[in-house]
């Protein structure tokens, strides 16, 4: 008798293939069997009208931090995600100093947009410093499975202290840093992510953009000496030539030490249409000559909300709000009523007052907004008001102690017809999502749902078989997760039952889950029946359960 | 198939001034010139770089001006 079988379900295997009627049997965490008319199991799952798919691997998160208090992720994993990728963009939660704590949390917040609380509130025992020590803080409570990549800028700092953000490194440095990354590759590490584009907490560049190019040919010398592991980069994405130019990059290094390599994000943008097709192409390019260069494309329009209550990255351009937004709050509020302080800001938005920047804004909510305001624009209340668009911004938050959230809705990313295509080709790598990052900005959950009802049923630029390869077993491969991905006897099981009606991203919606009170926007699933994780079920039926059977998937591999 | 041509770039060496890098990138041309070209070339570091003036190993520096669309 097998310990859980899921009957009746349009099993899809993850490998494209059009779709069965199969059965699928796990024992021991293990799929043993993929076929009909199975023998029973101690627990017998009904999936009729449902899709069986392998479980989904999110690629691009920064969950580093939420896994110490939320082994499940919440809520990635109700979308069916069994497996995510933190530790992105040169940042990790290891190896790392005592010392240098402030430092990376500094690093966290700026660029991911996560509240200093989120790191220091729920978890006061924190005493690991190397890689290994921060996989065994996760990994007793995981729910969801968890492939973490090292970031670059915590090897750096770790090697150099404080001259990682003075200069390049010494060969002897190098000599440490490659030795420091083999340990974390032993401890767990699937990869290496560096950045170069991110900033720290005061402006400076993170310590990985200080390396040059001999430190990190030294470091991917590493990854292929461990079996082609993978590089992970930021590039500089608000620009085309730039990131074709570390397209050619990552090119030479998959080439000349066998690693797979991987950049996010890639954005379609109404204002540079030509760019995301010319990185395609320089991408297909260097792929016909052999590298392994993955451009990763989240399938989610960009959405960015802000209130006055929190740094945003809506307004980083604007540089006196962001530092006015760095200040605490009642120092903050006390300065957005000093004619100086706005002036300076109303200054910051340049001849027309804020109409162009702010006039399309939606005024979405917030416990104290105006109920004569939620829904409309902000162009149509500063109107009414006799405002200019940035005056409004600042007088409805401050008449409303600041809790007013203001919605840029469809930024960029948003057309269909242009993303469909280029979420369907082979060599785009789908992922991207910032899961755990950007919390009071906007949701990163929901993306595979959201491709299922766009791509496959609303646009049709998938099919549905198509769409469960692309975020199964093209990332298993991609990544060397080879344990995963697929449904397949003697895999890991992790599994997702879902309808293929109906799955989806729910609205968006702010919760206040965050240690520290502190808010992030989410989404729930629809249409998700149940997953499991290597075996177990973890959620079904709207529900999470005890289960806790995820597993750090480097330690697999390693 | 071929890698098309691209825009040309360099690296800079540690400790390498623009006027530096300019006169390694652009040899054949006066080395104010060749600086001020970099500079304008290179906004991404030249003038959104904070501090101001900073260098980095790793950027990507232009050696050439952006390429018309059609000639990509």
């Amino acid at each position: 008798m097998y310990d859980i079988v899921i009957r009746n379900g349009l099993v899809i295997d993850g490998e494209g293939g059009p779709g069965r009627d199969a059965d699928v049997a796990i024992t021991g965490g293990r799929i043993i069997a993929v076929g009909q008319a199975l023998s029973r199991g101690r627990r017998e799952i009904d999936a009729a009208g449902k899709v069986v798919a392998p479980g989904f691997i999110d690629p691009h998160t920064h969950f580093d931090a939420q896994l110490l208090w939320d082994g499940l992720a919440q809520p990635v994993l109700e979308h069916g995600v069994t497996c995510v990728i933190p530790g992105n963009c040169s940042l990790s939660l290891a190896p790392l100093r005592a010392a240098d704590r402030p430092a990376v949390i500094g690093m966290f917040q700026q660029i991911e947009e996560m509240p200093p609380e989120a790191f220091t509130e729920r978890f006061a025992k924190w005493t690991w410093e190397d890689f290994a020590g921060y996989c065994q803080q996760i990994g007793p409570g995981l729910g969801v499975n968890v492939a973490p990549l090292v970031g670059h800028s915590l090897i750096r700092l770790w090697v150099m202290g404080s001259d990682s953000q003075q200069r390049p490194a010494t060969d002897t440095e190098i000599a440490a840093m490659q030795a420091l990354l083999e340990e974390c590759i032993g401890d767990g590490a699937i990869g290496l992510s560096t950045s170069f584009v991110d900033v720290d907490a005061n402006g400076r560049p993170v310590p990985s953009r200080f390396a040059d190019f001999r430190e990190l040919d030294a470091l991917c010398a590493v990854l292929g000496r461990a079996g082609g592991r993978m590089l992970q980069i930021v590039p500089e994405f608000y620009d085309v030539d730039l990131t074709v130019a570390r397209i050619d990059q990552l090119a030479d290094l998959s080439l000349r030490h066998g690693i797979p390599t991987t950049f996010s994000p890639v954005f379609d943008s109404r204002t540079t249409p030509e760019a995301a097709p010319r990185i395609l192409a320089r991408t297909e390019e260097q792929v016909a000559r052999g590298a392994r260069v993955w451009p990763q494309m989240q399938t989610r329009p960009i959405d960015i909300s802000f209130s006055l209550l929190n740094p945003s990255l809506f307004l980083a351009r604007l540089p006196n709000w962001w530092r006015l937004l760095r200040r605490p709050l009642a120092e903050r509020q006390a300065a957005l009523a000093d004619p100086n302080v706005r002036a300076d800001l109303i200054g910051d938005c340049g001849p027309d007052g804020g109409t162009a920047i702010f006039g399309g804004l939606l005024i979405r909510g917030g416990d104290r907004a105006p109920a004569a305001y939620v829904g409309r624009t902000l162009g149509e209340v500063a109107a009414e008001r006799g405002e200019g668009a940035a005056e409004a911004v600042l007088n409805v938050s401050l008449e409303n102690s600041l809790d007013v959230a203001f919605l840029a809705a469809n930024g960029g990313h948003e057309d269909t017809g242009r993303i469909g295509p280029m979420l369907a080709n082979p060599l785009v790598h789908i992922g991207a999502s910032d899961g755990g990052a950007h919390l009071a900005s906007f949701a990163t959950y929901g993306d595979t749902g959201y491709l299922f009802s766009e791509f496959v049923r609303g646009s049709g630029h998938l099919s549905l078989e198509q769409a469960v390869k692309k975020i199964t077993a093209d990332p298993a491969d991609i990544w060397g997760l080879s344990d995963r991905g697929r449904l397949k006897a003697g895999l890991a099981a992790d599994v997702v039952v879902f309808d293929p009606q109906t799955i989806a991203r729910d609205v968006e919606r702010p919760v206040f889950d965050v240690p520290g009170d502190g808010m992030r926007y989410v989404r729930s699933a629809i249409g998700v029946q149940a997953v499991l994780v290597n075996g177990e079920v973890a959620y079904e039926d709207g529900a999470y359960t005890a289960a806790r059977a995820g597993v750090i998937c480097g330690l697999e591999t390693a | 198939m071929s890698l098309s041509p691209q825009r040309r770039f360099v690296t800079p060496i540690a400790g390498e001034s623009v006027e530096d890098l300019a006169r390694r990138a652009l040899p054949d041309q006066p080395a104010t010139e060749a600086a001020d070209a970099i500079r304008s070339w290179n906004l991404h570091v030249f003038a959104m770089r904070r501090p101001a003036g900073l260098l980095l190993c790793s950027d990507i520096v232009f050696v050439e001006p952006p390429r018309a669309a059609a000639a990509l």
